[in-house]
């Protein structure tokens, strides 16, 4: 259907019975998870849990061997208009602008150059870059290029935004104001959030539940209820004793698994 | 300093020209002066000038065959693999083969006229050309690819938005590097069939013993070439401003 | 400096999968096959110039013009590889040697230097000298340009690692610099070991005396086919081999990195 992009309603995500071996190296094994619509959920573990492999199930880009995957009505066989993903690298289209690279996500959806750079222009504004969309990736730091790839990521107006480590390559100050302004931007238009982390202060922060998984074959662990209140870019959740404890009890449970 | 360094080496080349002219190191070795006039009294008689044209034809017909063949064929050998690995070992050989030694071939096909040399300078260019397409479209960061299908791009979209542009940088080089060798064609070829452009001009002033002539349709030559190279890596850099 | 286009580098026998020997063998046999439905006087079939070149080994003449063009490619690229790796380091440790002579070297690289041949016989005189020189003039640029760029490519940290030391200057020119340079010199000399090839054939060519070249030159005027496609495989044969030789090299000098 083309032309028309209309808000987006978040949907749930059902995870079934899912399994993926990459040659002899079993990555996930029986995944079971369903998150609910508008929930903002991390996955995390140790190296070789499978998240990164798990996400991109979910995104339609790596083929599950077993089980199901169903995206709001969809069953997932392929990439599709409802999600959208957000990557550690950026991957931004280096030879072209901020404006020509946060319209690419709204070519394949037919919508007219006109209306394209309008909603460009908008998302531009909207992650803090306004003024800069006739620059090159390459004149920018790397917390401006990733926010460049989350414009990107919600012009298309996705019902699931789906993101892979998308601060690990950011210094911690910048990676601080960049949560901050990703809570608010979700809280604004809300979608279901997946987000694969390394941090456990990220994942806590950020998320509504935390998914573990372990390692070797990637299955699930643990689902960790995240209760601290909304929204928690206002106040100073970080230095509540509350915060404390769900840091020390998730790494309580990850150093097991080490 | 740096601009200093490189003037005093162009004078002390002068001079060490000057020199061997004297000695002499030969009797066939002009002076920079006698080879300067030469070239003046060549671009005055507009024969230095008709022989470039000639020699332009033969690199333009052939090279541009090049691109327009070679460009199109190696992206394709990019995208669709099978292509890509046969036709990967065709080139490898062909491009191991040191060209010249088709020359005599090619001659002998098609007879002494500009379809032989517009042909050896395609055996020259196309190549590299085809071969450099070929590893731009391998290339690609393969981020790229799957960042462009995580947005549900439909093939075309792919291949213009993230492909082509992609493969550029290497397209070009391979463009650049294609038209170095196909002068090396051009010069070889017109150096043996002798009748035409350039390379007639040189073998004719040597067979009537004007090597001041000889040296500076040789020397004229070389500054063709190297023009011609360096304003294609002008563009080269111009077209590709987004690196860093 | 770019890395080498694809090409540049030489072929590399181990990049020949199954699916390449495949191909390979198909081209001969549509060769052969061609040959046979007699096409043209120009595709004579794959066996009959397999007969040829068999014949021309006996009778000698590949013998004595194959000599006779590795003997004129060693005395032209062992001194552009010996002076190309001298000059391209002293180039690459000293600024003002590079600037002196960077213009010439880089113009020089990329120009049609078969057009110097005919300077070279001006020289010279119509010799097998002139053959050497222009193996010469082919590789040296390359070599020196490659060796330049590893020299400069030196990872500062090391050095200042090494001066915190207090390790003098020719030793930190042998122990730092030059492990260092080593992989690109060992790509330059392999580079230029192609080009070597190639002014070797361009050069016996133009002045047609000797070797494999002049050979080309003979049986192309004299119309005979199978001859001159069986001294161009030769030709082929003579180029895998010499690159071969710096491909095992670079393999068995490399294998720390």
């Amino acid at each position: 259907m083309a032309g028309v992009i209309t808000p987006a309603q978040p949907v749930s995500i059902v995870v079934n019975g899912v399994s993926k071996a990459f040659g002899p190296v079993q990555a996930l094994v029986d995944i079971h998870l369903t998150v609910r619509a508008g929930e903002f959920l991390s996955l995390i573990g140790p190296s070789g849990c499978g998240k990164t492999t798990l996400l991109k199930t979910i995104a339609g880009l790596v083929p599950a061997d077993a089980g199901r995957i169903m995206v709001g009505d969809r069953n997932v066989t392929g990439p599709g208009r409802e999600c959208s993903v957000v990557f550690q690298d950026f991957a931004l289209l280096p030879w072209t602008t901020v404006q020509k690279n946060v319209e690419f996500g709204l070519l394949p959806r037919g919508v007219p150059a006109a209306e394209r750079a309008e909603l460009a222009r908008r998302f531009i504004g909207k992650v803090g870059l306004g003024g800069f969309e006739e620059a090159y990736p390459a004149q920018l730091s790397g917390g401006m290029q990733q926010r460049v790839g989350l414009a990107r990521a919600l012009a298309v107006s996705p019902q699931v935004l789906l993101m892979d480590e998308p601060f690990a390559s950011i210094d911690e100050q910048t990676r601080r104001l960049f949560q901050d302004d990703l809570l608010s931007l979700w809280s604004e238009e809300r979608k279901t959030v997946v987000l694969v982390t390394h941090s456990m202060e990220e994942a806590i922060y950020l998320s509504d539940r935390v998914v573990v998984l372990s390692p070797r074959p990637g299955r699930m662990h643990q689902i960790i209820d995240i209760p601290l209140p909304r929204p928690r870019e206002a106040g100073d959740v970080r230095a509540t004793a509350q915060f404390a404890q769900l840091v020390d009890g998730l790494w309580k449970i990850l150093k097991v698994l080490q | 300093m740096i601009l200093g360094l490189r003037a005093g080496s162009f004078v002390a080349f002068l001079l060490l020209w000057e020199w061997a002219a004297r000695v002499p190191i030969s009797f066939n070795f002009p002076t920079p002066w006698a080879t300067f006039t030469a070239l003046i009294d060549l671009i005055q008689s507009g024969a230095i000038l008709g022989a470039t044209l000639t020699s332009l034809q033969s690199l333009l017909l052939g090279f541009g065959s090049a691109v327009i063949a070679g460009v199109p064929l190696g992206l394709v050998m990019g995208v669709v693999r099978p292509i890509g690995r046969v036709g990967r070992v065709y080139l490898d050989l062909l491009i191991a083969l040191p060209t010249a030694a088709l020359i005599p071939l090619v001659i002998l096909s098609f007879g002494i006229n500009i379809i032989s040399s517009a042909v050896i300078v395609f055996v020259f260019g196309a190549p590299f050309v085809t071969l450099n397409a070929y590893g731009g479209v391998r290339d690609v960061r393969p981020r790229l690819l799957e960042m462009a299908r995580s947005f549900d791009v439909s093939w075309r979209q792919l291949f213009v938005h993230v492909v082509l542009p992609g493969a550029m940088p290497m397209v070009l080089a391979g463009i650049r590097y294609g038209l170095s060798r196909a002068f090396v064609g051009l010069i070889v070829a017109e150096l043996l069939l002798s009748p035409f452009g350039l390379g007639r001009l040189i073998m004719m002033s040597r067979s009537m013993f004007e090597h001041d002539r000889m040296f500076a349709v040789v020397v004229w030559t070389l500054l063709l070439a190297s023009t011609a190279l360096a304003a294609l890596a002008r563009m080269e850099v111009r077209l590709l401003r987004w690196r860093a | 400096m770019t890395p080498p286009t694809v090409g540049e580098t030489g072929f590399d026998q181990s990049d020949l999968g199954r699916s390449g020997l495949a191909a390979i063998a198909g081209l001969l046999v549509a060769w052969e096959g061609l040959g046979w439905l007699d096409i043209s006087m120009f595709v004579p079939p794959v066996s009959d110039i397999a007969v040829a070149w068999w014949h021309l080994i006996g009778n000698g003449t590949l013998w004595n013009a194959g000599a006779s063009s590795l003997v004129s490619l060693a005395k032209g690229f062992l001194p552009a590889a010996v002076l190309g790796v001298l000059i391209g380091l002293a180039m690459g440790r000293f600024a003002a040697v590079r600037h002196l002579l960077d213009v010439w070297v880089n113009v020089l690289m990329s120009a049609p230097l078969s057009a110097l041949v005919p300077v070279l016989i001006a020289l010279f005189g119509v010799r097998d000298t002139v053959v050497a020189a222009t193996v010469f003039l082919f590789s040296f640029f390359v070599i020196v340009v490659n060796t330049v760029t590893g020299v400069r490519g030196t990872d500062r940290s090391l050095v200042e690692m090494a001066r915190s030391f207090g390790i003098g200057e020719a030793a930190l020119f042998v122990r730092v610099y030059l492990p260092a340079a080593l992989p690109a010199v060992m790509l330059g000399l392999r580079m230029g070991a192609v080009q070597a090839v190639k002014g070797l054939v361009v050069g016996e060519m133009l002045i047609s005396l000797v070797g494999l070249g002049e050979r080309l030159i003979y049986y192309g005027n004299t119309f005979l086919l199978k001859e001159l496609y069986a001294v161009i495989f030769s030709v082929l044969l003579v180029a895998l081999l010499f690159s071969q030789v710096f491909q095992a090299a670079d393999r068995a000098l490399i294998r720390w990195k």
